[in-house]
């Protein structure tokens, strides 16, 4: 039996484990409401109900800003899949049923990122329709489509490696999350206003400056490109993945 | 068949198995015995591979656990019942399972059956008594029909009914040829279900072999009553050891009863009760690790592992 058929069948166990718990369901369900709830209320402000905005010429701008909060739930769901197994003991059983750790690692990375990735997909798509909707002539092309998308597939790809990858580092619900929302909110808040330019350049290299460049397209310097950005987001997501999965592969399993 | 060479775990300085070494055979049932903090959990969970040794080797079937590419096929294991994610269903924690070895959907439901949850495994575990958790654990080691059955304290959280029924379980599954490997601190349900015991104090190997041996390795006892105890210990002398037990009471070691009575009827010595004194394995089992105990109560010794 060979490494892909043993990867292959761990995928389809994780994304059972993934769906079959109450958590997965109520963080997606009320991620859906919040982020159609955005949606409608940029389609109500894009056909001037609010008049903050200038005009957009795609529905999919409109609907961007979405992406953030996307990120912030779906590390959340990344966090809570990963390091839920050790706060209930379960990581015993799974290294039971799959004891190459490399592949469990692998299997798990795959199903949360793939998983994240499907939902932000299908609820940026909806906000943007919410957009649409409301605003007579405000279309959905989609070429615009395919790059919010893709730009959605990075951020929120990224950030669930991340929670990945914090979840077998931390093993602890808690500390994972408190430590993503310290790399995606506040410490990128905290060091950037600081008057202190070494302080700046950390914020910047942080993964929530990261995202929210790729989501804006503009960031808390004008050293920081598009390319940096995605550099940035990309290497915490591959870096905590990596830390995590020596962790997993290095120590006695729960203990 | 397992087999475990010279297996010894560290945590920090304490050192919790230590050159273990022993074999556990197919068609038989093996007891795993230990005081508190002896490392039988340790040795299990290296066999596993969920703990990595310091030194030595656990293999199961002639290879390391890791290198079974379907674990579960080859090893069935229920290490803590209690691990599990209290929010599944107990059919659901068992299709992951079975998916994640490539096991057959329909033999979910032929364990199920044969570990009696039946209805039950279609409700959350948060609802589980600790019995429903230890038979969702023992269908969990059956699923991949394995030749090695490994079980660490099975019948904790069972009913009567539940024990007796593991009991015939192990039974049937050693004459079905398979390995089964149970540790307990029940010493009178391994002694009711094993052929062999393993004993282990300290992290060190204390004994291995037939459960018969080692009930028998005190010798055989003969606890006599009698209002002339000290005729009979003058008549004994020299054949066997008498030792007192109280007023009027003695227990001969080394001969058995026929013989005691006959020395006690030609030195003329009224016996009022002869009966060989029934070992245990428990009996046995304190004798054997009266040094290698970690915890003791009233005062504390080294050791952390369990």
């Amino acid at each position: 039996m060979t490494t892909g058929s043993t990867l292959a069948r761990t995928v389809r166990a994780e994304w059972l484990r993934l769906w079959s718990v109450r958590s997965t369901w109520v963080l997606v369900t009320l991620l859906a409401l919040f982020v159609a709830g955005l949606g409608a209320v940029a389609g109500w402000d894009a056909a001037g109900g609010g008049g903050f905005d200038a005009p957009s010429r795609t529905a999919w701008e409109d609907a961007r800003f979405t992406m953030l909060f996307l990120l912030f739930g779906l590390v959340a769901l990344a966090c809570v899949a990963t390091a839920a197994d050790y706060g209930t003991g379960g990581i015993v059983p799974t290294l039971q049923w799959t004891p190459r750790r490399g592949v469990l690692l692998a299997a798990r990375a795959v199903v949360v990122v793939g998983a994240a990735v499907l939902v932000a997909a299908v609820l940026l798509t909806v906000a943007a329709a919410l957009v649409a909707v409301q605003v007579p002539g405000l279309a959905m092309p989609p070429g615009a489509g395919a790059s919010t998308l893709g730009d959605a597939a990075l951020v929120v790809g990224s950030g669930a490696l991340l929670g990945v990858g914090l979840g077998f580092l931390t093993r602890s619900t808690a500390g994972s999350l408190v430590t993503a929302v310290g790399l995606l909110v506040v410490l990128p808040l905290v060091l950037g206003n600081l008057p202190y330019a070494s302080l700046k350049a950390v914020a910047e290299h942080l993964p929530g400056a990261g995202a929210i460049f790729v989501v804006f397209g503009q960031g808390m310097s004008e050293d920081m490109t598009l390319a940096s950005a995605r550099v940035t987001l990309l290497a915490w997501g591959v870096g905590a993945v990596t830390l995590g999965g020596l962790r997993l592969l290095r120590s006695d399993a729960g203990r | 068949m397992i087999s475990v060479r010279g297996l010894t775990k560290d945590f920090g300085p304490v050192r919790a198995v230590d050159d273990l070494t022993f074999d556990v055979g197919a068609g038989s049932v093996t007891g795993f015995l230990g005081p508190n903090g002896a490392g039988k959990s340790t040795t299990m969970r290296m066999l596993l591979g969920l703990d990595r040794p310091t030194a030595g080797t656990a293999t199961v079937g002639g290879r390391d656990y890791r290198e079974h590419p379907a674990p579960l096929r080859e090893v069935g294991a229920l290490l803590d019942a209690g691990a599990v994610h209290p929010g599944r269903t107990g059919r659901t924690h068992l299709r992951i399972a079975a998916r994640s070895n490539g096991i057959p959907i329909a033999r979910v439901e032929e364990v199920v059956e044969r570990v009696g949850l039946g209805a039950a495994s279609r409700r959350r575990i948060a609802g589980y008594s600790l019995g429903m958790r230890q038979r969702l654990g023992i269908a969990t080691a059956l699923l991949g029909d394995p030749p090695v059955l490994v079980f660490d304290e099975p019948v904790n959280g069972l009913d009567l009914e539940g024990v007796r029924w593991i009991r015939s379980l192990f039974r049937e599954c050693a004459e079905e040829g398979r390995t089964v490997f149970v540790s307990s601190h029940l010493m009178s349900e391994v002694q009711l279900v094993a052929d062999r015991v393993v004993i282990i104090g300290r992290g060190r190997l204390v004994a291995d072999a037939e459960v018969g041996e080692i009930v028998g390795s005190r010798g055989s006892r003969v606890l006599v009553r009698s209002p002339d105890v000290d005729r009979l210990a003058a008549a004994l002398a020299g054949e066997a050891e008498v030792r007192r037990r109280g007023p009027g009471e003695v227990e001969v070691v080394g001969l058995p009863e026929a013989r005691v009575g006959d020395a006690a009827h030609a030195a003329g010595v009224a016996v009022h009760h002869l009966a060989t004194v029934e070992e245990s394995l428990e009996a046995a089992y304190w004798s054997l690790t009266e040094d290698a105990v970690e915890f003791r109560g009233g005062h504390e010794r080294a050791g952390e592992a369990s």
